[in-house]
């Protein structure tokens, strides 16, 4: 009876109303947030989302005069320069530049490359990127370039970046994971997967 | 047992195992003699219980003692014992104290130590009674199994054992931190499972990609947290480098799947970032993941400094993973706070040499893998144990070190490399294919990278095959003339460049005064050092006129390594290795045997199954079948007994039989050359005996275990059984033997031994005069295939035969390689591979066989048909034999035999210093220049102490102070307003409206007129409003 008297009065029925309404506010406002961090999270792989391309494509040229050269570091015996320089290391100069009047220095090599844009040797690959006319070629590929590379290729700065990341072996030169599409022909600087070798 | 067998192909794991401390635990109870317990009837001061025991003991004089003194907070307030050291105490002694009537009684005082070291050390015995080391790993990797051990829980055993385990600690990196070295402006990337963003240990993370199907960048495991909180961790549970720049990679989702694909991208990614020191917990047994591999040197050589965790399949040797496993990397093994290798972390040697050569010294340092403290998945700390563990702690000392270094020009992965090598501690007793090259010092690195020279180095950087156990395998058996030459892998280590090469020939000098010009060496080395190391293969012969000379020959090889600088043109760098063998006269040839490696194939790169169907979760046969890997105690058990076991890595056709007695082939999956067949044929009739053990092949069994390999993506179907039996039938038809294509499985007793056959096959065919020994097993053919379990009777599984030509050798034969296999083995037939061995070797027929009841008449092979080869299989993808052929594959043309040139000997007359390890050490390093300062108890300024650390180690969730939270602060008061603001509306709403109808409250006023009414009218019914 008590009970029942106690409910029907105004302001407890007031209170009740109240304390739900904060539940119900406090619980939705809550998850609202939630899903709104989580799309902060993932915004970096939203796939509708531009990719500001920060890649100038200043083109190494003879005119201009270079006093430091970034270089392909990790050759067995090759290197290749921020110019396109493919040398032998002995004829690495100081400034990590090929001497380019050692007999072994050459510009824009594409010597092992194939028609599809894909080389034998990686120096090799790097210097033929980095001819000026495969530019619309890398651009064209920048902008469609596979969801899996958003990462890597957002964080490339430069032309000679833009080329040692490109023409690195990846989840492009694969089949079946563990063998590589095409062992002879693995490091692409063109848009198309190496040519599929069966094993 | 076994049914419905189902297979699953692991390319990449994480390494950590759950505790292995409840298994490896033991509790020693030590009686120190001279302290008792006195214990009284009530609570008493300290100074009454004095007299109680003075007043109690005055009776026997003679006595010395006194009350030890406890030194803690409670000592103030009244007890009811005490603890009285009493020295030549003796039970009569006690019982005046006992007599005294407020003592209640005496009992002495116990210490409690716990210890992994006994029962972890005693690993060769346990492996033979535990069905598998693998499920170990195995259940650690589901994360359903609970395998962390949450803060807080059984938090008894942890206060006991906690305190030392913190590993920052323990290897002094606070040394380091005091001197202002912190990890600042090293990029440290953590290839893993991710990380939660904001987590309170860490301040610099600066930036988190995440590389798989899943759309997140948070740690679902906890295993990824772990890893960058014991490099990186600044609080609690403190990490080795809190300021270094964190780059964490999410390449394993939740489900802990990871492919090579999302690597090789992920790698492009840290070598583009320009990465300094990358930790890799994670490994395979793939070593044949060409791109990954590929990949990893790539990596290494743009400077990235990889530390990987070697793998959690110990006590097994040969179980090296990928890519710890190779000469760029620094693969890390575990240890425990006693400094046992730990019992998960796996043994050398690598086995991507086999059959031709030799694997390499794999790990290269151990450190703390067991129960160390790391960062959890939300907050707060986990205790963990693995080489997952292990290899952040390393990465975590190379992090620190590479920021104590001014010129980071000289930091690179082989001077990283060579400055742990050098610095690390042995630990005694342990051979160096289980702690490398020994436990990790940080500060011995510290000083030995801070006065670094580039230069070449060798890892071993001596060879000495006398010294034992490091030396193990090869103090195990001296050299003699006529025997395989012995072959040491060892690394060249290159600080001075990421290429290099060998400048002219590798110089042999033998020491004249220490018999140097009793062996020959022939050294083989890599063509170019790249990236950072490269191999020297050192063979060791005995010459000729040594052939029954007993002592110790010296002498060293001495190799130049240049590599190109860009600054005066080449580099160069001289590394001596100085060589000490035993030598003996060469044994007779019935105390030889000779271990064909050559047809043992094994994963990577085919899939070759498991010879034990019954191990369900381990498919693949990985170990290398060498007998210093999974053959190890049946080598060992065979030197103890006296034979002299070498390993033919050539075709049959390259040995001598003339002098072995027996040639053992084991478990073998290849084909034979026509050639190698023929040769074999001679030699048993010129008196070469020969041992198999095969195993299982069955067309059907192999159909039914076949399985989709997550990992590559295609259907895998194997490509021999247990063993290749349709080559071994080839091989072995010329004296009317075959082995079946039948599957048995059971136990079974001979010869007054237990035996257990695990899945092996039976002999379908045997020569009449040969004795055959026939078992009751199960048919577990039946039993894989239809699930119905059969007890055949009489199954033939071993066989005996002497070849009827004057003076021909001895073939027995045994269906099941398993109980000579270290992997998966139940029951030991060591004492049955004597009994075969004393029978080829000496022509002793064991009675207990000949005389036994199993004996049966040899069967004629003709009720059962003998196996085919599987239709369409890909052996010839893997053999050294075979080759694609339109149809069936045929053989190749046989190879030549391997060819070793001598180096021509340069005689020195010098004598080698007596120790060789010690004398090698880094050239042009001086330990003394860089002085520690020594300091003790400091708290560095990295570590704020939060509120709840002081004196605990774990706490218990709760929100630390900092800015993380302070999100969660602000949003809790506004929706408190809110609501408050919604209630007072409503109210001010109510308020309003009964002030403008004030007529309404007339009824309410009646009230007690209407309850009047009804008290009158007591039939009627309640109104109900």
């Amino acid at each position: 009876m008590v009970l029942r008297r106690l409910l029907r009065k105004r302001w407890v029925l007031g209170v009740v109303f109240g304390l739900s309404l904060i539940y119900f506010l406090t619980s939705t406002l809550k998850q609202e947030e939630r899903t709104i961090l989580d799309r902060n999270l993932l915004e970096a792989r939203d796939p509708d989302h531009r990719i500001p391309w920060k890649v100038r494509f200043n083109l190494g040229n003879s005119s201009r005069q270079i006093t430091q050269c970034r270089n392909s570091i990790q050759g067995k015996t090759l290197l290749t320069d921020e110019l396109g320089y493919v040398c032998d290391r002995n004829d690495l100069l100081v400034n990590g530049c090929c001497n380019v009047n050692a007999p072994s220095s050459r510009q824009y090599i594409c010597k092992s490359c194939l028609a599809n844009g894909c080389c034998n040797i990686y120096e090799h690959c790097v210097s033929c990127c980095l001819q000026p006319d495969k530019q619309p070629l890398l651009e064209s590929f920048l902008n469609r370039a596979a969801d899996g590379f958003q990462n890597l290729f957002t964080a490339v700065e430069d032309h000679f970046e833009l080329c040692l990341a490109k023409c690195r072996t990846s989840s492009q030169s694969v089949q079946h994971e563990n063998t590589y599409r095409n062992p002879q022909a693995k490091y692409c600087y063109g848009e198309s997967p190496p040519e599929l070798l069966p094993i | 047992p076994c049914q419905n067998i189902t297979w699953y192909l692991y390319s990449v794991a994480l390494f950590f195992n759950e505790f292995l401390l409840t298994q490896c635990l033991m509790i020693i109870l030590l009686s120190l003699f001279p302290e008792y317990i006195v214990a009284f009837n009530g609570y008493f001061t300290a100074k009454a219980r004095s007299h109680f025991i003075s007043s109690a003991l005055r009776s026997a004089e003679a006595l010395d003692w006194h009350i030890v003194l406890r030194e803690n907070p409670a000592s103030d307030f009244p007890s009811d014992f005490e603890v009285v050291q009493i020295r030549q105490a003796s039970h009569s002694s006690l019982l005046p104290l006992e007599d005294h009537p407020y003592i209640k009684r005496v009992t002495p005082q116990r210490k409690v130590f716990r210890t992994l070291k006994a029962p972890c050390n005693n690993v060769t015995r346990w492996t033979q009674k535990w069905q598998s080391s693998r499920p170990l790993r195995r259940t650690s990797l589901s994360l359903a199994s609970g395998f962390w051990h949450a803060t807080g829980r059984h938090s008894r055993r942890r206060l006991l054992r906690a305190i030392p385990r913190h590993v920052a600690q323990i290897l002094q990196a606070d040394v380091l931190w005091q001197m202002g070295h912190t990890g600042s402006g090293v990029k440290v990337a953590v290839f893993d499972t991710g990380l939660i963003e904001k987590h309170p240990h860490f301040k610099n993370v600066k930036e988190r990609t995440n590389w798989t199907n899943e759309k997140t960048l948070d740690d679902g495991l906890g295993h990824g947290t772990f890893v960058a909180g014991v490099i990186a961790s600044m609080r609690e549970c403190q990490g080795f480098a809190p300021d270094s720049e964190l780059h964490i990679f999410r390449v394993f989702t939740n489900n802990q799947v990871s492919y090579t694909s999302w690597f090789l991208d992920a790698f492009n990614y840290a070598i583009l970032k320009k990465i300094d020191v990358l930790n890799l917990s994670i490994g395979g047994p793939d070593f044949m993941d060409h791109p990954f591999v590929d990949k990893v040197w790539e990596l290494t050589a743009n400077r990235v400094i990889m530390v990987s965790a070697i793998g959690n399949d110990g006590p097994l040797y040969g179980t090296l993973n990928n890519p710890a496993d190779q000469m760029d990397v620094i693969g890390v093994g575990g240890i425990d706070f006693e400094d046992n290798i730990a019992r998960f972390s796996s043994r050398g040697m690598t086995t991507w040499e086999l059959p031709g050569g030799y694997g390499r010294v794999k790990p290269d340092i151990v450190t703390y893998g067991s129960g160390v403290r790391g960062s959890g998945m939300k907050e707060g700390c986990r205790s963990l144990s693995g080489t997952s563990v292990a290899s952040p702690v390393v990465a975590g000392a190379v992090t620190l070190l590479v920021s104590t270094v001014l010129n980071r020009e000289l930091v690179n992965p082989a001077s990283m490399k060579q400055a742990l090598i050098a610095s690390a501690r042995r630990l005694p007793g342990v051979n160096m294919f289980e702690q490398g090259h020994g436990k990790l010092d940080l500060l011995r690195a510290f000083q030995i990278l801070n006065s670094y020279k580039p230069q070449a180095s060798l890892s071993p950087s001596y060879i000495d095959l006398t010294e034992c156990p490091y030396m193990w395998p090869y103090c195990s058996q001296p050299i003699y003339y006529g025997g395989m030459p012995t072959i040491v892998n060892v690394t060249i280590l290159n600080g001075m460049g990421v290429t290099g090469r060998i400048l002219d020939k590798p110089i042999w000098q033998p020491y004249l005064p220490q018999n140097g010009d009793h062996i020959d060496v022939a050294v083989s080395y890599s063509p170019v050092l790249w990236p950072w190391a490269g191999y020297l293969a050192v063979s060791i012969s005995v010459t000729k006129k040594s052939a029954s000379w007993e002592g110790i020959a010296q002498g060293h090889v001495m190799v130049t390594v240049s590599s190109p600088s860009e600054v005066d043109g080449e580099m160069t760098s001289t590394v001596k290795l100085p060589v000490k063998v035993k030598i003996v006269p060469t044994p007779p040839r019935s105390k030889r045997v000779l271990w064909d490696q050559y047809h043992n194939l094994r994963y990577p790169p085919g899939y070759f199954p498991r010879d034990n169907l019954c191990m369900k979760n381990d498919p693949l046969d990985w170990n290398g079948d060498h007998i210093h890997t999974n053959f190890r105690d049946m080598y060992q058990h065979l030197r103890s007994m006296g034979y002299f076991v070498e390993v033919l890595g050539a075709p049959i056709t390259c040995f001598d039989a003339s002098q072995y007695g027996t040639l053992m082939m084991v478990d073998s999956e290849e084909e034979y050359f026509p050639e190698e067949i023929t040769k074999l044929r001679r030699d048993i009739d010129k008196g070469l005996s020969l041992i198999v053990f095969s195993d299982w092949y069955n067309i059907s069994v192999m159909r039914k275990v076949k399985f989709y390999d997550e990992n590559t993506r295609q259907w895998w179907m194997p490509d021999t059984g247990g063993a290749n039996v349709p080559a071994l039938n080839d091989l072995i038809s010329v004296w009317g033997m075959a082995f079946s294509d039948g599957l048995y499985e059971g136990d079974f007793t001979m010869a007054d031994h237990d035996m257990y056959y695990a899945s092996g096959c039976s002999i379908a065919k045997f020569p009449e005069e040969g004795i055959v020994i026939a078992k009751t097993l199960k048919d577990q053919g039946l039993e894989v295939l239809k699930q119905e379990t059969v007890v055949v009777e009489g199954v033939p599984i071993l066989g005996m035969y002497q070849t009827p030509s004057e003076g021909g050798g001895r073939i027995a034969l045994y269906g099941d390689s398993n109980c000579i296999d270290d992997s998966h083995r139940q029951k030991d037939c060591f004492w049955l591979l004597d009994a075969l061995l004393q029978y080829t070797s000496y022509s002793l027929t064991p009675p207990s066989l000949t005389h036994s009841k199993s004996r049966v008449a040899p069967p004629a092979g003709s009720d059962r048909h003998l196996p085919e080869r599987l239709e369409g299989n890909h052996l010839y993808r893997y053999s050294k034999v075979l080759e694609a052929h339109l149809g069936d594959p045929k053989p190749r043309p046989l190879p030549a035999c391997p060819h070793l040139s001598w180096s021509k000997p340069q005689p020195l007359n010098e004598t080698a210093p007596s120790n060789l390890w010690k004398h090698q050490k880094l050239l042009s390093v001086d330990m003394d220049k860089v002085v520690l300062p020594n300091i003790r108890n400091y708290r560095p300024q990295v570590r704020p102490l939060s509120p709840g650390e002081s004196g605990a180690w774990d706490i218990p969730g709760g929100i630390m102070p900092g800015r993380y939270n302070q999100e969660v602060g602000q949003t809790i008061p506004m929706f408190a307003f809110l609501g408050a603001m919604v209630v007072l509306s409503f109210f001010v709403v109510q308020l309003t409206k009964s002030k403008n109808k004030p007529k309404r409250r007339k009824p309410r006023v009646k009230r007690p007129t209407y309850f009047q009414q009804q008290q009158l009218a007591p039939t009627g019914k309640n109104p109900t409003v």
